[in-house]
């Protein structure tokens, strides 16, 4: 008797959890996608709509407008976050004194909310507060810089806060990884004569190749579901100008009291994740297969 | 739907029946939720409380703050829960929306006691009254087409009256902006750049406006009056202060109190709010913004509440005491007085002290835009229209505000196919 509790027991801590959040993950992900076929509003009703729901949220200028921007603000925020993340560890990686306050320092805005992010560049960025005011006050009085109220311009501002928050993310993960490289083989390229900018190029980045995949799809995933940097920060302004797919959702089901629309959106950023999840899922099979025939 | 109106009527008749039984033996007791929480809201909501204590009842009130949709949210769980308040802060059409998914009280027999139905505007009565029976009360009228002129803006620019018309206020605009001030005072938030477009057509063609923005008649929402209202937007925005971003009206008002920035377009709870900052309303005009028909117009929001069927019989004691006292004149006299807002009865005598010129001048008006048919609903405060119309309209003139390459045309085309859309 004893044994088989002791049998079993791994098996019970590890599979109750593990069942209970899938259960909510898959159970909830599935009652959306029947809301959104349904004409539910305030309150869920399960009529059959069919497609109703997904052609007015595909008609609104809203939705159209935050794909666009997402497409924007994804690339520039993963492509800027990793590279200043890339070149932020390997300046740290030099050895330098005080190693670990600066790591702290450029870590440190991961530690703040993205409300908080939002919040505090949403300040800096209006010009009647923030930077135009200042350089103002400083005598430049011609001095502009208005992009958070300049429709064409805001996106930008909000994918600089975001930058500005995950650049350490992106740093820390870069920066193990540098330290992970075999040391013999930096000494052997400097014997070999390859100065740093050879070596990190050469060398390091195509090492530390498969954790850049890693850091590239959890930015991804960061900014296909960004949703409070956007509120805290323009709320989705000026205009519709800065809306993001998470904010087109959370307006139909919380702001409107459209719950069939809110859960079509919903399902369509779902999909939308899909489309950067299977390539990764495609790459790390066919990654594993060749290590496989590699032997 | 989730509920039968069989069930919406046997709560309603249990309502009806059950306090006189009880009322002996329970203190009566409501329990309420709404946004107010801060600033001259809270303190007026506040005192409601105070008197319905003061009356013997238990007052716990709490405030969901922020916008309106998040007191919404808490209200849906609360009802999904099957534990909705006994009353809740809630307006315009979404009264008969939210009537359909949980019982609530037939007021009836109270409202016709007081002889009410007579002496609140009549586009009123139906919003309260979705099924035919009263289920929910309006607690005061704000007039949103309000315009403050900045004193001091219009010492600069030698102007002694305000604009009777577009044209006037044009021009005026337009010397205020060669002299250096920011003519339009506004705020960076959706529903601000929404109630510019209501102000502009109210103030064009009053019946323009309730065929269009109140009945959505298809043919109204492409006229010539939309067109040109859609063209004053432009102006306004054109005129508006271009560093607020996303931010609440209030913020320009120390600046528009100074004299640097000229006329605010706004509904009347702004005296509220200049008081509340300490500022002087001797500094500020109060009017009507511009209307070209040369006759008073209205365009009304109220802010009312809805009584939630509750079987507890000290919850049905306190709806009974709650709803009399809303009804009341000294009631809706002391919670206007604070808010700055106009009492529903059209029977208040606004002449003493402790009310403001505005306020007299607003009162004023609704009396005779009620006499000629001329009260209209606000869209941009969700009085028009259900929520998800008012929001789709809304996304399409915010966007016309901050996008100046959208040309008139185009902003009325895109605003009757959002309409098309968020009907469908």
């Amino acid at each position: 008797m004893r044994r088989r509790l002791a049998d079993y027991l791994p098996l019970v801590v590890i599979w109750l959890p593990l069942l209970i959040s899938v259960g909510h993950v898959v159970g909830f992900t599935a009652w959306t996608t029947w809301l959104s076929f349904t004409p539910s509003d305030l309150l869920p009703e399960y009529d059959w709509a069919g497609l109703r729901s997904y052609r007015s949220v595909l008609r609104t200028e809203n939705t159209e407008v935050a794909y666009i921007n997402l497409v924007i603000y994804g690339v520039g925020f993963v492509g800027l976050t990793t590279i200043v993340g890339f070149v932020l560890a390997v300046l740290i990686d030099q050895r330098i004194r005080a190693e670990n306050l600066l790591r702290t320092i450029y870590l440190y805005p991961l530690a703040v909310s993205f409300v908080v992010t939002g919040t505090a560049w949403g300040w800096l960025f209006n010009p009647g507060l923030g930077i135009q005011k200042f350089v103002r006050s400083l005598g430049w009085s011609d001095f502009r810089f208005d992009w958070i109220t300049d429709r064409d311009f805001a996106i930008y501002t909000i994918v600089f806060a975001a930058v500005w928050h995950a650049a350490g993310f992106a740093m820390a993960l870069f920066l193990a990884g540098l330290r992970s490289i075999d040391p013999d083989l930096a000494k052997a390229a400097q014997i070999d004569g390859a100065g740093p900018v050879r070596y990190y190029l050469r060398i390091a980045a195509p090492g530390i190749a498969p954790i850049a995949i890693s850091v590239l799809v959890i930015l991804l995933q960061f900014a296909i579901k960004t949703f409070d940097l956007v509120r805290a920060m323009t709320g989705g302004g000026p205009g519709i100008a800065t809306m993001l797919p998470a904010v087109v959702v959370y307006d139909f089901m919380f702001q409107r009291g459209q719950l069939g629309r809110g859960s079509a959106a919903a399902v369509l950023l779902l999909l939308s994740l899909l489309l950067v999840l299977l390539p990764y899922y495609a790459y790390a099979q066919w990654r594993a297969r060749k290590e496989r025939a590699r032997g | 739907m989730l509920v039968r109106r069989r069930h919406l009527l046997s709560g309603a008749a249990a309502i009806a029946v059950a306090p006189q039984a009880a009322r002996a033996q329970v203190k009566p007791r409501v329990t309420f939720i709404s946004q107010w929480s801060s600033g001259s809201d809270g303190a007026a909501i506040s005192g409601l409380g105070k008197r319905l204590e003061e009356e013997g009842g238990i007052w716990q009130h709490s405030p969901v703050p922020g916008f309106t949709t998040e007191m919404m949210n808490k209200l849906r769980a609360d009802i999904i829960a099957g534990n909705p308040p006994a009353a809740s802060q809630l307006k315009g059409p979404e009264i008969a929306v939210w009537s359909k998914i949980a019982p609530t009280v037939n007021l009836d027999p109270l409202v016709a006691a007081a002889n009410y139905e007579t002496l609140i505007p009549s586009e009123l009565i139906g919003l309260h009254k979705p099924q035919g029976h009263w289920i929910a009360l309006p607690m005061q009228v704000y007039r949103t087409t309000t315009l403050f002129m900045s004193r001091p803006a219009m010492k600069k620019v030698g102007a002694d009256k305000a604009p009777k018309t577009w044209a006037e206020f044009n021009a005026l605009a337009t010397e205020m902006k060669k002299a250096g001030i920011t003519p339009v005072a506004n705020g960076g938030i959706r529903w601000d750049d929404g109630m510019k477009l209501e102000i502009a057509l109210s103030g064009i063609n009053c019946e323009s406006y309730r065929a269009a923005l109140m009945k959505l008649d298809p043919k109204a929402l492409k006229s010539a009056e939309m067109l040109q209202a859609f063209a004053q937007l432009r102006k306004f925005a054109d005129w508006m202060d271009p560093a607020i971003a996303a931010q609440h009206y209030s913020v320009n008002l120390p600046k528009f109190l100074k004299g640097e920035m000229g006329m605010l377009m706004m509904g009347g709870w702004a005296q509220g709010v200049i008081k509340n900052l300490g500022g002087n309303l001797d500094d500020v005009l109060i009017t009507s913004v511009p209307q070209d028909e040369g006759k008073p117009v209205f365009v009304l929001n109220a802010d009312s509440m809805i009584f939630w069927a509750r079987k507890e019989a000290d919850l049905t004691a306190g709806q009974q005491l709650l709803a009399k006292l809303m009804m009341q004149k000294d009631v809706q006299e002391k919670y206007s007085q604070t808010t700055g807002s106009i009492p529903v009865r059209t029977d208040v005598d606004l002449s003493g002290p402790a009310w403001t010129d505005g306020q007299r001048e607003a009162s004023a008006v609704l009396n005779e835009s009620f006499k000629s048919k001329r009260v209209l609903l606000s869209l941009a405060h969700n009085m028009a229209q259900t929520n998800p119309i008012t929001a789709a309209m809304i996304d399409v003139l915010t966007e016309y505000v901050h996008n100046d390459k959208v040309t008139p045309e185009q902003g009325v085309a895109r605003l009757a196919a959002a309409v098309d859309t968020a009907r469908g």
